[in-house]
């Protein structure tokens, strides 16, 4: 396209058609002031400051919603367009209360800032201001809309960004506000506490509620979430080094841009919560007495060494973390095989269903690695299966809501109604466990409609033919009817698929499900048929629920797998990592989480270390895991809370929570994120990788890391995927390198083709009449995983959540419930009371069961099992029966 | 008293009529506004889920005109001219003449829901000011015994 030409400021200066007058000034370097316009947000001109004037014509217009014409001629700053610029800011201050001494927003507020700037302190108008109730009624959000300008910022980012459609305006003139429906309080809208209007709001209209600290703090740093996979960039403002304020990073390129979830916003208070570690402590009798790091690290080493040599190496065992860094858990596995030398390495991980995954993993030899959620947005078709990303990683569901409503197929199988349910072309609501059987009948009825990719199928796969055999003697009529959904819905998903590319998202209700690796080999299946893998249109998302999931996993945090996700039982991969390490590799696969529980409660495990995780909270059967610790020898727990699991060790270690220390994560996209320390670690507590490196020179490794950056260094010499790592700031960040051998994920079409999987037979269902109803188990946004770090989060405690049971009128009809009533869930494993409430989105015979409440009793339900048994239910769903226990009075 | 019982299937026909139309938001909430007397507030999500809208974003719509109410109006709307020609030629005598005969405020509904008191900045018939509405009805040069007439008129009314 043509540039235009033009002048600015004298300048002449060109650029594309379109552009507004205001980015072509900012990308010349010239500065107009501004209320009402975000980079992220459509251009609005509400505000009305970014006033210029066009010399040639005289005219005087908004330069943020006017294009670039050719030979204009714009004047910023001339007499005229600054008298108007004075006039405008001159009656919002005359509208504005006389608040700013008081104000949370302080020297952050852009009117104050601009009023300043443009040396306005006294309107010398007549004040009126627009006095409004304060709303302080939920523990996230203060709305005071006496200072509101109408800017309309908040109302886009609800609209624009984040898709929720809590606010709009409402009223007019004068009386005109952002408003909620039926302007009732926050709490009671739809809004999910997101917070992303409040960094956005350039006033103190919105602000956060925070009893500990009003004002402005000292500094701003940068860092990466802790919470969930997704990895978004936070600011954290730090007075008198504690963090005070969080906000969306803002970065260019960065997951999140302006946006954050109400767990990133407001959940981080158990940064300074009472219950941090501080110090490093030893059991004496029934109670844990603080002693010095030297003391504390020496007794370990004296103790693990001991049962080493008495026991064996296999009679230890060390729970990692995915909540952790990379480097620290790269550190910790390498301590379990090269100084302890056993395998019995694990992390939380398995529980979110990492054997599900690996079906993908050895598929693809490690590709498919890389899906940025950005490309969501130009994604041709989205299917959501076992997933709502609304609770579970509420940024990923921003992306997907921007691109549904954008026009873009979004299908949703699940047999809840989700929060994209809404903003979905079709809800498929399924049986709990036949989504496999639903996938293969989609393939069939793709097939019979040519809906598959023939070049793709050609150029990079292999064993089309008989997968297609397959699909064509498939009776898709009689499959769709074991999944509990019609033939009808079945049709319109191909409907709307086909000859499309398919982003599919994948929850932890696939990869937690009992069939969840048949799943997983399903959905690879349809992705290559309709050539939708390593392609912007499409792709392969897997939700992950912890920050370093994939990073642990990336690590080698786990029984069977080498750092860079090498197999374990490949020879040659040990023999590398022996030349790496200087030491022999035990070949013997190690335990994994459950099976050290198993081991502990035979005593046959005698040590347990663990690292960041709360086993006594997020394992099923907590009870249960708590006798067969009790029973261990030694158990040491390094940690940033005090918790159910640090109560019963022998030894406490205060590690530092992701903020307190330096590191990198690796999100669900295959994002490397490296962050720098923006608080020191409280008190005698020390970061995680230090306190590693300190414990393996005492138990014999040769030499200290002593920094960082050496540990980091032999990660990018000696694993592949993390090559890229080194160039990492903490503004900027890196992707997973890919290494797979595949022609599909080469880059000079070289390589090998990726085989069709064969369709595996349907399994049989589990039923049980004594049980009728089916539990499902899953996340709300207030929480996360297990909840440790969100239940010692002020706020989120303060909002109240009972975390009721859900469950659907039909069913609450025939067993005389309503909401409020409290009943008793009881499975085969265990039980729970809790209130409930009729949902109307939920199918009967279903029970939702929300997590992390309650010190996670959700999991007593759940049998401490293997995800890779086939006669397991999985850690996503069980057979349960309720008791109506109370009424609601 | 209370207002008229809303015929909920007529509602939800209107709606359902203009399913999917996100541009003919206005002419669904005219219809409704025209057909039940108001926009019943517990109809806004239905509405919004037919076309495609948030529900407040709805709610902003309906808010920003003059000619749609969240409220149940009286059987009879009476708006009086506050223009500028109606101003000279007595306006403000008018209303507050029509406040006192309804025992009303302006926006007000009586609790009977037989009269609605409003104001509007002008009528567009000045040459007949000072000039009101009684629901479609112009009544124009008023005096205060034409007000107590025009008034007796619907007072009548309703009484049969």
């Amino acid at each position: 396209m043509e540039e235009i030409s033009l002048a600015i400021n004298g300048i002449r200066v060109s650029c594309t058609p379109g552009t507004s007058i205001l980015e072509m000034a900012e990308k010349n370097g010239i500065k107009i002031p501004k209320l009402c316009y975000h980079p992220d947000l459509e251009p609005f001109g509400a505000c009305r400051l970014c006033l210029v004037e066009d010399e040639k014509s005289g005219r005087i217009m908004a330069s943020c919603v006017t294009p670039v014409a050719p030979n204009m001629e714009i004047v910023t700053d001339s007499p005229r367009v600054i008298k108007h610029r004075k006039n405008i800011v001159r009656m919002m201050i005359a509208e504005h209360p006389e608040s700013c001494i008081v104000c949370s927003k302080g020297n952050r507020c852009q009117l104050r800032q601009i009023a300043a700037q443009m040396g306005i302190g006294e309107t010398d108008l007549y004040p009126m201001p627009n006095y409004k109730q304060l709303e302080v009624d939920n523990p996230f959000i203060v709305r005071d809309l006496s200072k509101c300008i109408l800017c309309g910022k908040c109302i886009r980012a609800d609209h624009e960004l984040v898709v929720v459609g809590a606010i709009d305006y409402n009223l007019r003139g004068f009386k005109s506000r952002p408003a909620t429906l039926h302007d009732l309080a926050l709490e009671h809208s739809n809004c999910t506490f997101c917070g992303t209007c409040v960094s956005i709001c350039p006033t103190g209209a919105l602000a956060v509620r925070d009893t500990k600290y009003v004002g402005t703090p000292d500094r701003e740093e940068y860092t990466t979430c802790g919470f969930c996979g997704v990895g978004c960039s936070l600011l954290m403002g730090v007075f008198d080094d504690r963090v005070v304020e969080i906000n969306p990073g803002g970065l260019h390129g960065s997951v999140n841009g302006a946006t954050l979830c109400v767990r990133g916003h407001f959940a981080h208070d158990f940064l300074n919560a009472r219950g941090r570690l501080t110090q490093p402590m030893i059991r004496e009798g029934d109670q844990l007495e603080p002693v010095s790091w030297d003391e504390a690290l020496s007794t370990i080493a004296k103790r693990l060494g001991a049962i080493k040599k008495n026991y064996g190496p296999q009679s230890i065992g060390l729970f990692g973390s995915s909540k952790c860094t990379n480097e620290e858990n790269y550190l910790f596995q390498k301590i379990a095989r090269t100084i302890l030398g056993t395998n019995n390495v694990d992390n939380g991980g398995y529980l979110a269903g990492r054997s599900a995954l690996r079906v993908i993993h050895e598929r693809t030899d490690g590709g498919c690695r890389i899906n940025s959620i950005d490309n969501l947005c130009g994604a041709e078709s989205i299917l959501v299966l076992g997933a709502n990303p609304a609770q579970s990683a509420p940024v990923l569901s921003y992306a997907i809501k921007r691109a549904a409503k954008g026009g873009t197929p979004l299908i949703v199988v699940d047999p809840r109604k989700t929060d994209l349910t809404p903003l979905s072309s079709l809800w498929v609501p399924i049986s709990p466990n036949k989504d496999c059987e639903w996938i293969n009948s989609l393939a069939a009825i793709l097939w019979k409609k040519f809906g598959h990719d023939t070049a793709f199928i050609e150029r990079f796969t292999e064993g089309f033919g008989p997968y297609s055999d397959a699909l064509s003697s498939f009776n898709p009529e009689r499959l769709c009817l074991a999944t509990g959904t019609d033939m009808a819905s079945l049709e319109r998903a191909a409907e709307l698929l086909k000859g499309k590319k398919i982003a599919v998202v994948v929850g932890h209700g696939i990869t937690q499900q009992r069939s969840g690796a048949r799943t997983m080999d399903a959905l690879l299946n349809l992705s290559l048929m309709t050539g939708s893998i390593r392609t912007k249109a499409g792709g392969l998302y897997v939700i992950a629920k912890e920050n370093n999931e994939v990073g642990a996993w990336d690590m080698g945090t786990v029984p069977n797998a080498l750092p860079g996700r090498l197999p374990l039982s490949n020879a040659d991969a040990r023999k590398e990592w022996e030349r790496t390490w200087n030491v022999k590799i035990s070949p013997d696969q190690g335990l994994n989480l459950i099976r050290m529980i198993e081991e502990s409660e035979k005593g046959n495990l005698k040590a347990l270390y663990i690292m960041g995780e709360n086993p006594l909270r997020s394992l099923p059967q907590g009870d249960r895991v708590m006798e067969a610790m009790k029973k261990l020898d030694f158990l040491v727990v390094q940690d940033i809370l005090h918790n159910e699991t640090t109560r019963i060790a022998d030894v406490v270690l205060p590690g530092a929570a992701f903020c307190e220390k330096a590191g990198s994560f690796t999100n669900m996209e295959g994002r490397i994120e490296c962050f720098s320390e923006v608080v020191p670690p409280p008190g005698g507590s020390k970061p995680d990788w230090e306190i590693l490196d300190l414990l393996a020179t005492r138990m014999g490794h040769e030499k200290r890391y002593g920094s960082l950056d050496k540990i980091r260094a032999e990660m990018t010499r000696s694993i592949a995927l993390y090559a890229n790592l080194k160039e990492n700031t903490n503004k900027n960040f890196s992707w997973i390198k890919e290494t797979s051998k595949l022609r599909l994920f080469s880059s000079n079409g070289e390589g090998t083709m990726i085989p069709f999987s064969s369709l595996r037979p349907v399994e049989t269902e589990i039923t049980d009449d004594e049980y009728p109803f089916t539990a499902i188990l899953g996340s709300q946004r207030f929480h996360l995983g297990s909840g440790t770090r969100t239940a010692h989060s002020e706020r989120i405690r303060d909002f109240g959540l009972k975390g009721e049971v859900e469950l659907s009128p039909e069913d609450g009809a025939t067993m005389n419930l309503k909401s409020g009533d409290t009943v008793q869930v009881q499975s085969r494993e265990g039980a729970l009371t809790r209130e409930i409430r009729l949902e109307k989105g939920l199918r009967p015979g279903l029970v939702f069961v929300p997590t992390a409440f309650h010190g996670n009793d959700a999991l007593n339900l759940l049998g401490l099992i293997q995800l890779e048994d086939t006669q397991s239910q999985g850690f996503k769903m069980c057979q349960v029966r309720l008791e109506k226990l109370g009424d609601n009075k | 008293m209370k207002p008229k019982e809303i015929d909920w299937n007529q509602l939800s026909s209107i709606i359902e009529k203009h399913k999917g139309e996100q541009w003919g938001l206005i002419p669904l909430l005219q219809e409704i506004q025209e057909a039940i007397g108001y926009i019943p507030p517990k109809s806004i999500e239905k509405i919004s889920d037919a076309v495609n809208l948030f529900p407040a974003q709805v709610q902003g719509v309906i808010t920003f005109y003059a000619g749609f109410t969240l409220k149940p109006k009286g059987k009879y709307v009476v708006r009086v001219c506050r223009g500028t020609a109606c101003h000279v030629k007595g306006g403000r005598s008018i209303l507050r003449l029509m406040k006192k005969e309804l025992g009303l405020e302006e926006d007000e509904t009586s609790p009977d829901y037989q009269f609605t008191l409003e104001t509007v900045a002008c009528l567009g018939a000045c040459f007949l000011a000072p000039t009101m509405m009684v629901n479609r009805t112009y009544y124009g040069r008023l005096s205060p015994t034409k007000v107590s007439s025009v008034l007796a008129q619907f007072k009548k009314q309703k009484g049969e």
